[in-house]
This record gives structure tokens, sequence and C-alpha cells, in this order.
């Protein structure tokens, strides 16, 4: 449509060219996030995927080399793979219920009408903003098996002490120990799911004589679960991830105890420079952590209550 | 979590920009400029040039370099060198410039990545600029700061030697009546000697040393050693051992020499309690700050050392290492190499000559970070005056205990020879986490661990 048919007045083609001068501008407005997520996501993404079927290793020329890295990894030729999952998927198992467990009653706790609630509320929060690298430092010191003030405590209160995140068995229990304090922005999450729990339902309760035992276990509880199961994907997806504290605290020791995947693809990639290996076990974690979400997603249906379908249930 | 994403990001970025310019790059670079072409450099009127160096280090370290340059470029008026100081990350940052084609044309490489890089051909033979020097040849440079990855190929020369020794506080030994540590090879102290020295050294809270039989290991306030664990080669090469056999197809130390001199410094931290545990020296600090609060009164430590405690003011004593079976010292140092991507090759061989002379560089010698590369200031007086002794950093028992020593009996640290060192040591780690927390012997460890490591041995490098 030119611009002077419009002009003439015909009123489909003026609406049509502005529809079009729409979408114009949103694409424009949007752009900044589309290329952003093209360059810097997919470009990459698709770059890695090929990569990891090359012998990468930046300097020299590479040759495709198949399956072979996901083979060596597969097939125990890389003595680190397996081990690094296993760490990593004990990590996940133990913290992330404990994270949610922790943060729910936090957010329980928090939503009491008490005085100085938005004081406490910030001062839960605000660990979450601290960054990675300076809460692992801090903990480094209060994890010190001999000045730590962990063991202090323990040691006043006459109980034995640890070795913390220098113990092989107890590295990783530390480090989820550690998580437990960045739980604010879950906890804000969950905070903002009881908002949303209709106050009626609270009272039917008291109406037909319920405690807060049966508040909680039948109102509370499954007007939450999707917000536990959002929860749940999150802290699974951040929990393959973690990174900063074995890079920082324990450089995966002692003796592997701590050699989280992720840090095992930073030290293939940036210690031994196999860009293609590397890229080979990012996209496998890319596919665990893919099938691990869509198993949380597929057993949703089984315990997370969802309004729109009450009926159906 | 969010760190992890910005690597990868960062590393992704690398990739794809890789990808792009990567192929074009690469061809454009092979053998051109080969270093004969560059007599002309030494002759009159010269085209000005520019070249790149990148080197790591400390603010002292930069300041120094960037002053070596300015008087390079006083002689050398017709070229500019742009000093690239790239303090992180390092090898990451230049992989980076190599796959935008932004290589340096000179600069300190990492020893593990000289290899690599050089096998890779991208970097020159330095044997070539020295074979066509009338100015200096390759004998008057230390063979032990050489990286050499193939017959008659010279990847590069130390930026500096290092090499290993004891630091004590003086104080420390007047206070509880211990003989200074002899500073002369001859006359170093026996493994057995050693061990008691260290345990009249370490006192518990009730003020008994470690030879007292109430002594009590659970509270130690100073202990007699630090022990720089990660440098476990000092005590296998002093006891006859080898970290590979000849053809580096085996791994040599679960043989009996290697394990008996990991085995006696276990023994320093678990048997003598004498050396803190990695814990421990976790919770304190280490070097100079270690030896001045009394932490502990005998640091062994590579001699760079000095440049803190030449700065600190303590008055500490220099002792020459202990001997087991022969006096060993480990000789280390990154190298500095020319990249085969630089147009001016001559330029760069001229700057990595001046870099060499110690005459250019005094500050860093004389502060005690660096040891010259060049044999003769090792061996003149006069040249040795001018960076070991009368300052701060080089207090009497240095020329003995260090500079001759790391001269007479040093021996190259495994990466100089070794094939694939970093997939090698990423092996061996987590064993010596077990050795060096005393959950198991030397023996049991390394046995374990020989097969692993085999299976990543690649053999060695030829020179």
């Amino acid at each position: 449509m030119t611009e002077a048919a419009a002009r003439a007045g015909n009123p489909a083609s003026s609406f049509k060219n502005r529809r079009k001068k729409e979408a114009l501008y949103g694409y424009l407005l949007a752009s900044p996030v589309i290329l952003g997520f093209l360059i810097f996501v997919l470009g990459p993404m698709i770059a890695s995927f090929i990569f990891s079927f090359t012998d990468y290793n930046v300097i020299s020329r590479m040759n495709f080399v198949g399956l072979a890295n996901y083979r060596n990894l597969f097939d125990g030729t890389d003595p680190f793979f397996y081990k690094s999952l296993g760490v990593t998927a004990y990590y996940v198992l133990l913290g992330v219920p404990l994270q949610i467990v922790c943060s729910f009653l936090m957010a329980l706790l928090l939503n009491q009408n008490i005085q100085g609630r938005s004081i406490f509320r910030t001062i839960f929060y605000l660990p979450t903003i601290v960054p990675v690298v300076a809460s692992s430092v801090l903990f480094l010191w209060l994890l010190n098996p001999d000045i730590g003030l962990f063991n202090q405590i323990l040691e006043m209160l006459g109980l034995p002490t640890s070795q913390w995140i220098y113990s092989e068995r107890m590295a990783v229990p530390s480090l989820v120990l550690m998580s437990l304090w960045t739980i604010g922005g879950t906890t804000v999450i969950f905070l903002a799911g009881l908002q949303g729990v209709p106050r009626h339902l609270y009272e039917a309760v008291e109406v037909d004589g319920g405690k807060a035992r049966h508040r909680l276990l039948y109102v509370t509880i499954p007007l939450m679960t999707p917000t536990i199961f959002f929860n749940t994907v999150m802290g699974l997806i951040g929990g393959f991830q973690i990174f900063g504290q074995a890079y920082i605290m324990t450089q995966g020791g002692p003796n592997n105890a701590t050699l989280f995947y992720s840090y095992y693809l930073y030290r293939e990639a940036f210690d031994n420079f196999r860009m293609g290996s590397a890229s080979a076990i990012a996209w496998v974690l890319f596919v665990i952590i893919l099938a691990m979400t869509l198993l949380v997603f597929k057993s949703s249906n089984l315990w997370v209550f969802n309004e729109n379908e009450e009926g159906k249930r | 979590m969010k760190t992890i994403k910005a690597y990868l990001m960062l590393a992704v970025i690398a990739l794809v920009v890789a990808a792009c310019s990567g192929n074009g790059a690469n061809n454009g670079r092979s053998g051109a400029n080969a270093p004969d072409n560059a007599s002309e450099a030494g002759s009159g009127k010269q085209e000005p040039v520019t070249i790149k160096y990148t080197f790591w280090g400390s603010p002292n370290e930069k300041k120094v370099q960037e002053a070596a340059i300015k008087g390079f470029m006083k002689k050398y008026p017709w070229i500019t060198v742009k000093a690239q100081h790239i303090p992180e990350e390092y090898t990451t940052k230049l992989q980076t410039m190599a796959v935008s084609g932004e290589t340096p044309d000179i600069g300190l490489l990492y020893g593990e990545d000289t290899m690599k890089w050089a096998e890779e051909g991208r970097l020159y033979n330095i044997k070539d600029f020295f074979d066509n020097d009338s100015e200096i040849q390759l004998t008057d440079v230390l063979e032990n700061t050489q990286y050499w990855w193939d017959e008659g190929k010279l990847a590069g020369i130390n930026g500096a030697l290092e090499v290993f020794g004891l630091f004590y506080n003086k104080a420390m030994f007047e206070e509880l009546g211990v003989e200074p540590l002899p500073t002369k090879a001859e006359e170093a102290l026996s493994w057995e000697e050693f061990v008691e020295v260290a345990q009249r050294l370490t006192i518990d809270s009730g003020g008994r040393n470690a030879l007292d039989p109430a002594f009590d290991p659970g509270k130690i306030k100073q202990f007699g050693i630090s022990l720089p664990t990660w440098a476990y080669m000092n005590a296998v090469e002093s006891n006859g051992g080898k970290f590979v056999n000849e053809d580096g197809t085996q791994f040599m130390l679960s043989e009996p020499e290697a394990v008996e001199a990991i085995q006696r410094w276990q023994d320093l931290i678990y048997k003598y309690h004498v050396a803190p545990t990695p814990t421990q020296s976790a919770s304190f600090p280490g070097g100079a700050t270690g030896l001045q609060s009394k932490k502990f009164a005998i640091s062994m430590d590579g001699q760079w050392t000095l440049v803190d405690l030449g700065a600190s003011g303590l008055d500490f004593g220099i002792g020459v290492l202990p001997v087991m079976k022969q006096m060993k010292t480990m000789n280390l140092g990154e190298p500095i190499v020319i990249f085969k991507d630089t147009k001016h090759p001559q330029e760069a061989w001229l700057l990595l000559k001046w870099m060499m002379n110690p005459e250019n560089t005094l500050e860093l010698q004389s502060s005690g970070l660096w040891m010259p590369v060049l044999k003769k200031w090792y061996e003149d007086p006069e040249l040795i005056a001018k960076w070991a002794q009368g300052n701060s950093a080089h207090p009497e028992g240095y020329v003995d205990a260090i500079l001759n020593n790391g001269f007479n009996n040093g021996f190259q640290n495994t990466v100089y020879y070794v094939r694939n060192v970093p997939e090698i040591n990423s092996v061996l780690q987590p064993a010596f986490d077990l050795i060096w927390q005393g959950k198991q012997t030397a023996e049991q460890a390394l046995g374990d661990v020989k097969p692993k490591v085999e299976a990543v041995l690649k053999g060695v490098y030829n020179r």
C-alpha cells in the first residue's frame, strides 16, 4: 500500500498500514532483546553445538571428530565426567529440597502479622544480593576449621567440630548449608504466593473448627503448589549450574569432592583449552537439565493444584 | 550461577568470533616473515615499527617492565613498543586475542601454554635468532630457563629464573637458641637434622616444643616450617626420584625414592606436627607475613618471596634447602616468546634480548623478585654485586644459599619437559589432596593414581 492510497481515505488500507507501522515499531523497540538473544544466546549456542563435534582448541585449526567428544564422556575415557555428575546430583538432591522447605518455612514466618515485619523481610532477603564471590570468601572464613565461627560455636556448645569444606565427606553438605544463606529470593516468591491465598478459605477452616495445622495442610500447601513447583524448577536449574563456590572455595577438591559439573566444564575449557570437549559437556548438561525439568513438569499433574482445571482433577 | 553464565557467555562470544575470523587469520600468517629477512634491523635508517608486548605481574613488576621498555625505545627510536599489562586470566585473554587476529608480537606466556602454542606452530623458534646474532649466544643463557619443544626448537626463555630456598625469622631462632641455618650447599642439613630443627621451632600453647613428650599437637602456637606442598618435586629430586621415566611413558612418583621423599614431607605435617595442615595454613597468612607474625619460623619457598621480605623490614635469614640424597632446588619461571603472527620478528627479538639483560630491568632483580637468566650474572662478582648484594632483599647468605645453589644444583620443573602437564595435574591433584590431608600414605595414594596418570602421559619433549 502506498501512502497516497492511505491518504485517499481507503479505511481498510489505512488500518492495515497502521498495523504494519505498529508492528514495525514493536519489533524496533523489542529489537535490543531480540538481537541480544540472537547474538549472545542463540548464535553462541549453535556455535557451541557445532564445536562439540570438533577438536577445537582456539589456537589451532579445528577438525571434525564426529561424536568422539561425547563418546569420551560416556565410555569413561574422561575420568571426571561421572564423578562430576555424581557430585552435582548429590548437591542438587540434598540442596534443592532443603532450600524449598527452609524458604517455605521462612516465608510462612515472614507472613505473620508481627512488628517490624518489613525489616525482617529485608534482612532475610539481603544475603541474596551479595555476589557469590563475596559470600564465598565470607564462608571460607566462617567454615575455617581452625578459626572459623562455626567451629567455635560448636566448640562452645561442647559439640564435635567439623573440617567442613576441607573434608571429602562434608564438603558438599557444607556448600548446601551455605546455599541456605541465600534463599531470600525463593522466600520472596513464596511470600508473593502466600498473598494470593484467598482469606475466605482460611475463614472456612476456622468456621469448621480447624486449627493452624489444618489451615496449613488443607489450604496453604495445596494452594501454594504452583509456587512450590516453580521454585523447584528454578532450584533444579540453578543447582545444576553451581560454579562459583567450587571455583573460589574448593577448586573442586578435596579429592574431587566438589568437582561440580560447571566447574569441570570450566576446567576443560579454560585450563585444558579443549573447547570441543567442553562444548559437548555443556550440551550434555543442557539435556540433563531439560530432562529433569520435563520430568518435574510431567509429575506436576500429580501434585500441583491448578485453579483453572479444578474440576478435572 | 551468574558467574558461570558470564563465563559461558565469554566463552561462546570467543567461539563465535573464532568461527567468523579464525580461519582467515590462520591462513594469512603461515610462513610469512621468517627470521632471516630481518638482518636489516642493525642497519641505519629504519621504517617506524610498532610492536605489542603483553605481560602479567604485580603493580611493581608492571612499573619496572614499563621503565625497561621506555629504555628500549630510547635505544631503538624507530621501534614503538605497546606494552599491555594483563594481570588476570592471562591465557584466556591471549587466546581471545589470537582468534580475533590481535595476537601480540612478543610476550610472556605460561610454560604449559608455550609448549602447546609452539607445537601448533604459533611461536618462532628462538634458536634461529640466536644463530643469526653475533651479540649473544645461546650458551650465555642458563639451560634451565629454556623451553625446548623439539630437537633444535626453542620456544622461549624465562623472563626470570626462580629457585627454592629457606627463609627464616632470625628473632625466633635466637629466642629458642637455634643455630642459624647453613647457607652453603655442602653444609646443608640432612633430613634428620632438618626435622629436629623444625621440631625445636614448633611450640604449643604451653610453650613446649615438638620434641617434648608432653607436646600437644592439638594446640600449636607456632610451626617450625611452612611447606610449599605443590613444589614436592624439590623433595623427590633431592631423594633421587623422578616425575616420569626418560621417555615419559612411565609415572615415577610411585617409585620408592619419590614415595619416600613425599612421605617425609607428609610426616612433617602429621607425624612430627612441625608444618601446618592445608586447613591450618588456609587460616593464616603465608610467605613474608606468616614469618613476620610468627606463625612459622621457616618458610620453604621460591626466592620471589624476597620481594615481600625485603619490603617488610623483618630481620630474616636465608638458608639452603635440606638435602636428602643430593642437593637439588627446583628451577621454574615462565618464558617470553615471539609469536608467529608478528610482522616484525626482528624487532621483537631485539626486545627479547633487551628484557634478558638485567642491566635494563635491574630493579626487578635487586628487589628480589627475579633472578637473571644470563649466566655471567651468576659468575662475575661485579655483576653479582649489582643485584644480589647490599640491598634489603638480598641479605648475607643469599649468594650461597640461593644464587650459587640455584646455579649449580637446579633442576627443571616438570612443565619444561613433560607433555600434557595440565591434564596430568588434574588427575594427580586428587591423590595429593589425600596425601596432604593425611588421609592416605604417599605410597598408597601415588600407587593408586599411577594407572590413571599413565593413561594421560604423552611422553616428553626432546631437546
